[in-house]
């Protein structure tokens, strides 16, 4: 068997053992799996709200190939420019509903990206940019923007950024002391992740809008409703700078899953690569709170549950979070708003509720389950 | 090489052609490179969290070419040492020098593609090949977007052949024994091709017969190439038997060292081990028999001899 496993990786190309992981039986299956959740997710909450359409006219419209190979329209949703005239269906379709799906892929798998890789540099698997305290400082630092700093608003993956990383920094001194327990870290991340929140929530008081009040309240629990191209445009550039350096990272990621000593005996420069990754885990992290608030436990879960099912090899795990992600974040969504207009509520409920109230039982559930609580 | 059988079903003919190949490319290499010296000079070295340092100004030369064994009791500072001497850990004073050179002046790469070193204790992630984590060994001769080259492979094939574990290439490590994960983190480490190998505790927790293939390989590479080795053992009489030179330690200090004959002694063993204990010389080396533990009353280790009748019917 061994030797004919040998025969094919020296009979094949270079390029083709490069990439031949990708097709990996348990990746490829789960990959199709989440894109058929989204896909069918998607359709089901376009279809949804005060302009009811059936699910075969969100797919005509979805299919349209006037909307799908015309620059002008692409150019108005990806730049801004003017959006061009088109039919009343696909302009509810495309401009009005389908941006809370996109914007949902997105905060999906940044998430779930940024908490793989905090899994890997502290070498724990209960850590998550949540758990961290990385959502509670990005968060922090986005009210701010709001309250004092409203001109800014531009710039807020970056500002949330600063907040994150803040909040990480913190955390990993704290809890550093010749390396460090998954318990430490949690526990420092709980207590810097309630300093942030509270400074969140002070800073609630000095909002005078009610209008800014109330988005930034459904802000702090993770909320994709109302979300439209802007934020596309906002969340896109860095998720895909985030994506490529975590992708090209994966390699670090698998050594220094050997343990410290390991990867430096093996010549890594171990604080440096951590400080690396680690800043590419905030961005992905922050860019998605910019747009979409905290959604909670997307970072702790996917990276969990796709580890169970491709193995701990990162850059199956990156890959495969890429499409967990989303599945998540947009069924969550989906969910939320199932669910409460099924009980009659005419309100919308933000996706970070649905995914804490999934996310934390699960979280309780790998807690009991594990005996060596969290080390990878 | 051909000994073992248990769990290995690699046949006589393959294994011997494995250390061929070695030695062929050891001895090429050795054309191009010097062996290594590796020295480390007056070290002092502590850990962050204690106010005293385990060593205090010691100074030891692994000699170029052979294996030098550590050997001391419990605390007694030979795994620190070890650290000191990969640089793992940070030296509070003295220097460790490669070839010459401070190593603290190379890069983190350049020090990995020359010295290698297997810890103590080694975590593997949930799920890896045994030959995925091989390749890990490959790391320092990698830049960061590089793949993975011919040489890098020949490296691999190399490694596990002379660890002996083809036969587990495609396993995932975590479902191997504990002897048979050693022997892959050897392979690893072999994978590293470096001048200079420092093993912390290769063979403590193993069973007899990983014990002996760790040995093996060790053996097989003072014999066919010039790789300097050194290895901190738990096993007095192992390391005799192992090594060239022998370094003895206790409290941080280095208490013996020449060859195993000079250092294995009778007054050795009371002074470092504190215990009593006989001394043969046998044809495999010198064969220790432990008879009991020394207390701090306990007088000059000749005389306590005497008082031991079992020591008779022993022997």
């Amino acid at each position: 068997m061994s030797n004919e496993r040998r025969g094919v990786g020296t009979d094949t190309v270079p390029g083709g053992t490069r990439l031949g992981w990708l097709f990996d039986p348990k990746l490829v299956g789960l990959a199709a799996v989440s894109l058929l959740i989204v896909v069918v997710g998607g359709i089901v909450q376009v279809s949804h709200g005060p302009f009811r359409m059936s699910y075969a006219e969100v797919w005509r419209s979805l299919t349209d190939q006037t909307v799908l190979f015309d620059i002008e329209v692409w150019k108005a949703f990806l730049l801004g420019h003017e959006l061009p005239e088109m039919s009343r269906q696909n302009l509810v379709v495309w401009y009005m509903r389908l941006p809370r799906v996109v914007v949902g892929i997105f905060v999906g798998a940044n998430l779930a990206v940024s908490g793989a890789i905090f899994q890997a540099v502290t070498r724990n698997e209960l850590a998550s940019p949540f758990i961290l305290g990385v959502s509670s400082g990005a968060g922090a630092a986005i009210l701010l923007t709001f309250v004092f700093l409203g001109g800014l608003t531009m710039y807020l993956p970056l500002i949330a950024a600063a907040g994150g990383a803040l909040a990480f920094l913190t955390v990993y001194m704290i809890a550093w002391k010749n390396g460090t327990s998954p318990v430490r870290l949690v526990l420092a991340g709980v207590i810097v992740g309630t300093i942030f929140t509270s400074l969140q929530r002070g800073m609630f008081f000095f909002l005078q809008d009610i209008a800014v009040a109330k988005s930034a309240r459904a802000w702090t629990v993770g909320s994709l409703i109302g979300t439209d191209w802007e934020e596309i445009r906002t969340v896109l550039p860095w998720s895909v700078l985030a994506v490529v350096l975590a992708l090209a990272g994966s390699r670090q990621l698998n050594v220094l899953l050997l343990g410290k000593q390991t990867a430096k005996s093996l010549g890594m420069n171990v604080e440096r690569v951590r400080f690396g990754l680690s800043s590419v885990g905030v961005l992905a992290a922050s860019a998605s709170i910019a747009v979409a608030g905290i959604v909670s436990f997307v970072g702790l879960i996917v990276p969990h549950m796709v580890r169970n099912i491709v193995g701990s090899d990162y850059k199956k795990l990156v890959v495969g979070c890429l499409f967990a992600g989303p599945a998540l974040v947009v069924s969550a969504d989906v969910g939320a708003r199932l669910f409460f207009g099924m009980i009659g509520s005419r309100g919308q409920v933000p996706v970070g509720i649905v995914t804490g109230l999934v996310g934390g039982p699960y979280f309780l559930y790998l807690m009991r389950k594990q005996e060596a609580l969290g080390n990878i | 090489m051909s000994e073992h059988t248990g769990t290995d079903d690699a046949t006589p003919q393959s294994d011997g052609a494995t250390v061929a190949d070695w030695t062929e490319e050891a001895t090429t290499e050795t054309t191009t490179a010097a062996i290594s010296e590796l020295a480390g000079e007056e070290l002092v070295l502590g850990y962050p969290n204690t106010d005293e340092p385990v060593l205090d100004g010691e100074s030891m030369t692994a000699t170029p070419g052979a294996v030098t064994a550590l050997v001391g009791p419990n605390g007694s500072g030979k795994s620190t040492l070890l650290k000191g001497l990969a640089n793992q850990l940070e030296l509070t004073d003295g220097s460790v020098l490669l070839d010459g050179r401070d190593v603290q002046s190379l890069g983190t790469k350049e020090m990995a593609k020359k010295l290698g070193l297997l810890s103590q204790e080694s975590t593997s992630p949930g799920s890896i090949s045994v030959e995925e984590l091989v390749f890990h060994g490959r790391y320092p001769h990698r830049g960061f977007f590089e793949t993975v080259t011919d040489e890098d492979e020949r490296a691999v094939d190399r490694a596990i052949d002379l660890a002996g574990v083809d036969h587990l290439r495609d396993r995932q490590v975590s479902s191997l024994s504990g002897g048979q994960k050693q022997l892959v983190w050897i392979a690893m480490v072999l994978a590293q091709e470096t001048d200079v190998l420092l093993l912390d505790e290769p063979t403590t927790f193993l069973d007899l017969h990983h014990q002996l293939e760790v040995m093996e390989i060790i053996e097989t590479l003072r014999d066919e190439s010039d790789i300097t080795v050194v290895v901190v053992l738990h096993d007095v009489e192992q390391a005799a038997r192992l090594a060239d030179r022998m370094v003895a330690l206790k409290d941080g200090e280095i208490q013996a060292r020449g060859t195993p004959e000079e250092v294995l002694t009778e007054s050795m063993l009371a002074d470092v081990f504190e215990i009593d204990a006989a001394v043969d010389r046998t044809e495999r080396g010198p064969r220790v028999e432990p008879i009991r533990p020394r207390h701090d009353d306990d007088g000059a280790p000749d005389e306590c001899r005497d008082h031991q009748p079992r020591m008779e019917a022993d022997e």
